[in-house]
Formats: C-alpha cells, sequence, structure tokens
C-alpha cells in the first residue's frame, strides 16, 4: 500500500469534464502510485470511463491537470502519452476483428521489438494469457473471454508502466473472471501499475487491493476493498445492490 | 545462412507477406505467365490495341493508388483523380518549357510525381491534422477534385499560360504556339543516349507494363512490412491504434502522399500517352470509375484491385464500342457487386477456393493449410 511520500505515478487534480450541461466529472482530485493495484468502481455515469479516457489523452478536459511521473500531460496527444508508459484497454472489445491472434499482437509488440524477435514475443504473451497456440486464428474465432485477455494483451504488449483496464471481466463466465483476475495480479507482480474500473464485485474483491468510489465524478471514498464494503455510504450509493 | 541469402528470404517474405492474396509457387508461377502474356502481346494484337492496353495499364495504376490508401489504410478518397490531373499538368507544363533547353522530359517526369506529393502533403496535412475522417475526406476530396476541374475550365483566356504552356480550358493544355498543338511525349536521357517513348508505340507499352509491375510489387513489400501493419491498424482502429504509440495522423499522411504519387504517376504517363490532358481528368466520372475499379475487384488487396481495374477497363472499351452505356453498365455491375461479394469479386473467389482447400485438407486429416490473412 503506498504511502503518503510516495510521489504519485498518475495525478489528477481539480479534473473537470463536461459534455454539454452534463459534468461527468466534476473536480476530482486522485492519485495513483507505482506499482499499485488500484481498483475504482462506482455506479454507472459516476465518470469512470471518462476518467480514463481524459487520463488517456482521448478526450480533453474541460479544466484541470493531469500528470504523470510529476510532469503535466494535459495537453499531450494519446500516442505521446502512450510513449510515456500509459496504456489501456477500452471498455468495449479492443481487437482488430479482422486479423489473426499474431497480427494483433505483432502491432503493439512492433513499438520495442524488431520484426524478428516478435513471433517470440508474442508466443510468451499468449502463455502468459493461456492463448498459447491460438497465433493464427483469426481474432472473430475467439471466445469472448479470449478476445478480452487479446486486448489485454495488446496493452501489455508495448511494455507500459501503467496499465488502465476498463472493465476486463464484462461478459465473462465465472471461471474467466477468475483467471482473468489471476493474470492481473501477475502483471502488477511483474512491476506494472494497474487501475481496474470494474462492476464485478467478486472480482475486486479477489484483487483485494485499494479502491477508490467515485460519485457523480468525485472521488466519493477511497481505502482498501475491506474498508470500502464496510462503508455504510457506499452501500448506499452502490453497494446496497449486493 | 550469408548475408545474402538473408537479404532474399526478407524480399520473398515481404512478397508472400500476411496482408496480400496469393502466395507460394503457383501464385507467382500464374503472376509471371500473366506478366508474359502481357509482354508477348505486341506479337499478337493490333497497335490499336497495343494502344488501348496502355491505357489499362494506366489505369491500374490508379486502382493500386485508391487500394493503398481505402483499402489498406481505411480513407475512403473520392477524389484520387485530382492526384491524376494534378500529376498530368505538372507533366505538361514542365515538359513543354524544358523541352528545348534540356532535350529529355526527365524533370517533367518527376515533377508529375512530386507536384502531386506536395499537393497531397498539404490537403492531406490540413484534413489528417484537423482530424477529419470518413466521409468527410471522400466529399472533401472530391469537392477539390472538382473546383479544381472547374478552375481548368475556366483556363480559355490567353492570358493564362505558364512560361510557354498554355492551359486551354476544356481544350486542355497544349504549348502556347499555334505550329506544336500537342504535349510532348516522354523521353528520357540517359547520358548521351535519348530514348523516346511514344504513347502509340510499342516501348511506351513496356514502360508502362514495367513500371506496373516494379509498383505492384514495390507496395506488395511495403503493405507486407511493418508499415503495411502501421496501416492496417489505422484501417481496423485508429483509436486503438494511436493508444499503442503511433502517430496516427502522420501515417494517414505518409500513405496519402504515396497514393497521390502513383496517381500522380498515372496522369504522367496518360498525358504522355496521348499527348494531352484536360479539365474531365477531374471530373466526378474520372474520380468514381476508380471507386468502381476497386470495390469490384476487392479493396483490401492489391491484386484484387489491378484485376478489377483491368477486366473492367476492358469491359468498358467493349461496351462503349457497343453503344453509349459504358458508364451505366459499370454503375450497375457495381451495385450486383455491393449486394452480392461486398469484399469484391476477385477476394470473394480466393475466400471460396482457400475455405474449399482448408476443408479438403481438413477432411483428409492433413494439417490445414495456413489462414489467410487479411
Amino acid at each position: 500500500m503506498p504511502g503518503e511520500t510516495d510521489t504519485p505515478i498518475i495525478e489528477v487534480r481539480d479534473l473537470v469534464k463536461n459534455f454539454g450541461g452534463v459534468r461527468a466529472v466534476a473536480g476530482l482530485d486522485m492519485s495513483i502510485y507505482p506499482g499499485e493495484l488500484h481498483c475504482i468502481i462506482g455506479p454507472n455515469g459516476a465518470g469512470k470511463s471518462t476518467l480514463f479516457k481524459l487520463v488517456m489523452g482521448i478526450q480533453r478536459p474541460s479544466a484541470g491537470t493531469i500528470f504523470y511521473q510529476g510532469r503535466n500531460v494535459t495537453r499531450l496527444k494519446p500516442f505521446e502519452r502512450a510513449r510515456l508508459g500509459l496504456a489501456i484497454k477500452f471498455q468495449a472489445m479492443e481487437v482488430y476483428q479482422e486479423l489473426t491472434v499474431f497480427q494483433n499482437l505483432f502491432i503493439p509488440l512492433r513499438r520495442h521489438h524488431r520484426p524478428k524477435q516478435i513471433p517470440e514475443q508474442a508466443a510468451h504473451l499468449l502463455e502468459q494469457l493461456h492463448l498459447a497456440g491460438t497465433e493464427e486464428k483469426l481474432v472473430s474465432n475467439l471466445s469472448h473471454g479470449q478476445q478480452q485477455w487479446l486486448a489485454i494483451g495488446m496493452s501489455m504488449a508495448v511494455r507500459p508502466e501503467v496499465l488502465l483496464l476498463d472493465e476486463p471481466t464484462a461478459g465473462m463466465s465465472p471461471e474467466e473472471v477468475s483467471e482473468t483476475a489471476r493474470i492481473v495480479k501477475d502483471l502488477n507482480a511483474g512491476g506494472t501499475t494497474i487501475v481496474v474500473i470494474e462492476h464485478d464485485m467478486a472480482f475486486i474483491r479477489n484483487l483485494d487491493s485499494r479502491t477508490s468510489v467515485l460519485h457523480y465524478g468525485k472521488l466519493f471514498a477511497q481505502a482498501s476493498f475491506g474498508e470500502i464494503e464496510q462503508n455504510e455510504d457506499v452501500h448506499r450509493i452502490y453497494l446496497g445492490t449486493m | 545462412m550469408n548475408s545474402k541469402g538473408s537479404a532474399l528470404d526478407k524480399y520473398l517474405g515481404l512478397l508472400n507477406g500476411p496482408q496480400t492474396m496469393g502466395r507460394g509457387l503457383p501464385f507467382w508461377l500464374g503472376f509471371l505467365a500473366i506478366v508474359a502474356a502481357l509482354a508477348l502481346g505486341p506479337e499478337f494484337l493490333s497497335r490499336y490495341q497495343i494502344i488501348n492496353f496502355s491505357n489499362f495499364l494506366i489505369s491500374g495504376f490508379m486502382a493500386l493508388s485508391l487500394c493503398l490508401i481505402w483499402g489498406y489504410c481505411g480513407v475512403l478518397s473520392l477524389g484520387q483523380a485530382a492526384f491524376f490531373g494534378v500529376g498530368g499538368y505538372a507533366y505538361g507544363v514542365v515538359a513543354i518549357n524544358l523541352l528545348n533547353a534540356h532535350g529529355n522530359t526527365d524533370i517533367a517526369f518527376i515533377a508529375g510525381i512530386i507536384i502531386p506529393v506536395v499537393f497531397a502533403a498539404i490537403v492531406g496535412g490540413i484534413m489528417f491534422y484537423a482530424r477529419l475522417r470518413g466521409v468527410y475526406i471522400a466529399i472533401l476530396m472530391l469537392v477539390i477534385s472538382l473546383v479544381i476541374g472547374t478552375f481548368m475550365r475556366q483556363t480559355a483566356d490567353p492570358d493564362y499560360t505558364i512560361g510557354a504552356a498554355y492551359l486551354g480550358g476544356m481544350n486542355g493544355l497544349r504549348p502556347d504556339s499555334p505550329d506544336d498543338p500537342l504535349l510532348p511525349s516522354l523521353i528520357f536521357g540517359f547520358g548521351q543516349t535519348i530514348q523516346e517513348f511514344d504513347g502509340r508505340s510499342v516501348s511506351f507499352y513496356y514502360l508502362t507494363l514495367g513500371l506496373l509491375v516494379a509498383v505492384y510489387l514495390g507496395l506488395r513489400c511495403l503493405v507486407n512490412s511493418s508499415y503495411g501493419y502501421f496501416l492496417v491498424g489505422c484501417r481496423e482502429d485508429p483509436e486503438r491504434t494511436e493508444t499503442f504509440g503511433y502517430d496516427v495522423r502522420r501515417i494517414q499522411l505518409s500513405v496519402f502522399c504515396i497514393s497521390a504519387a502513383i496517381a500522380g504517376l498515372a496522369g504522367t504517363l496518360y498525358t504522355a500517352w496521348g499527348t494531352y490532358i484536360h479539365p474531365d481528368g477531374f471530373g466526378v466520372a474520372q474520380n468514381i470509375l476508380v471507386v468502381i475499379w476497386v470495390a469490384v475487384g476487392g479493396r483490401k488487396d492489391l491484386s484484387a484491385a489491378l484485376i478489377g481495374a483491368l477486366v473492367l477497363e476492358w469491359v468498358s472499351l467493349r461496351l462503349a464500342s457497343e453503344g453509349e452505356y459504358a458508364l451505366l453498365v459499370m454503375g450497375a455491375i457495381l451495385v450486383s457487386v455491393m449486394l452480392l461479394a461486398p469484399t469484391g469479386v476477385v477476394t470473394t473467389i480466393s475466400d471460396v477456393i482457400e475455405r474449399l482447400r482448408t476443408n479438403r485438407a481438413q477432411a483428409e486429416g492433413a494439417k490445414a493449410p495456413e489462414i489467410r490473412k487479411p
């Protein structure tokens, strides 16, 4: 668990994002620390996915500042942030449907590897993701869960410092959810800072990490998941439906 | 393996790579047979047919140009003829002004390629960095092409000259001299040797065929390289590709310029072939025909797009000799293909053959052939 004296790897200050008259993110202050596995939960419309898009640079904030490793990256483009070490797996399925598994991995792997090194790197990643032997399969022939894992693997292929995972278990079976938790914990144990948005409480409980609760675009609560589960106010706005 | 062997392997690897249809010995034997048949064409065809075949081959460059930007990078341009026309006019203007001084059209030939690239860099830079995408780019390019064509139609006034070149309005570009109404043919200077490629000669046919084969093979290598993967990434999901650290707009702009160079080469060859270029080169029909060739053949593969262009140009010529409904029939062909084989006729046939081979291999219990990668 990070201490107060650690320098955040990601820090957002007074972050605001308006969509017309709707304020999706409303003056959010939040920090993520190096090496952390951090979960973000909250009701639909709390601003979780918007926060990820702002951090990655997919959307521009209406106000506020985003720091990455102490550097102000608010005005940087997505590819510039990616080159600094940020990676994301969006909520929607983020694989190239018409390509094979190997081709899906080739594109992100090529960022740091020569073409001759890529087959070995791809095989190593697929091994980690329980997708070994699927290199030549068209992605559209994979199961939903396998596609989600591949999407995570593609994000990992660029060797990020920070990986943002938006609902990585959406549509998965309980077994696949459990396996995804293992994959995420393994990646985090390898030194990658991981931030996860999820609605699946069994998955969050399995990760057992520091957890932030967003509500109406603001940080509502932040503690270990055990403490969050016991928080009456969080129950009232969100977990009461468990 | 020595370094020479490795280089050869790499070259063949790119030619046979994952982003292009056709690989292995049967495909390349077929390819060599087609090139050989085209090379032997002058032995069997009349002069008139050879002149027409030269024009067909020029249309192949346009198909490759659009296939690269649309099929591989996902950017549909309905104004590819703008680069064709700019290339043609650039060649003509420079050739008229420099032929007498230099005795060849080397600089004009280069200008016919480079000036469309500069034009594409300006237009594409504005389009891509303004984050235009999809139908907006398609329409904007068509408008640009039509605006240039409209302007060129209004250049009949004798004041519209660039040096010794008179733009000529509807009548097209020509030298500003009543004694010499035609544009120069291609004349290359090799040291002290001068080689002329008259548009109606067999040598021009061979030059065009050689250039088309070179551009086709070069593009195969390009799209099968890492750069080709980036293009496909931009086509499939540009936002996702950017999150891997790739500057998608720069990739789109670069491929836009490459496609403009190829279209400019087509315009240059066309102008040299007919010794004329006029504003119709920028028109709607010219722009849409390219889209039809590529869509009917198969936009996601260079070979399919090229076959589409050559076959449809031949069909168009046959129809034109039968009556005046060629364009209507071409439209009907496009509609039929869109309904029956939306990925293109050649691509669909290739997929069916591949599926049959896979099924047969599985039925025999043999190892299935590799899935054709798009």
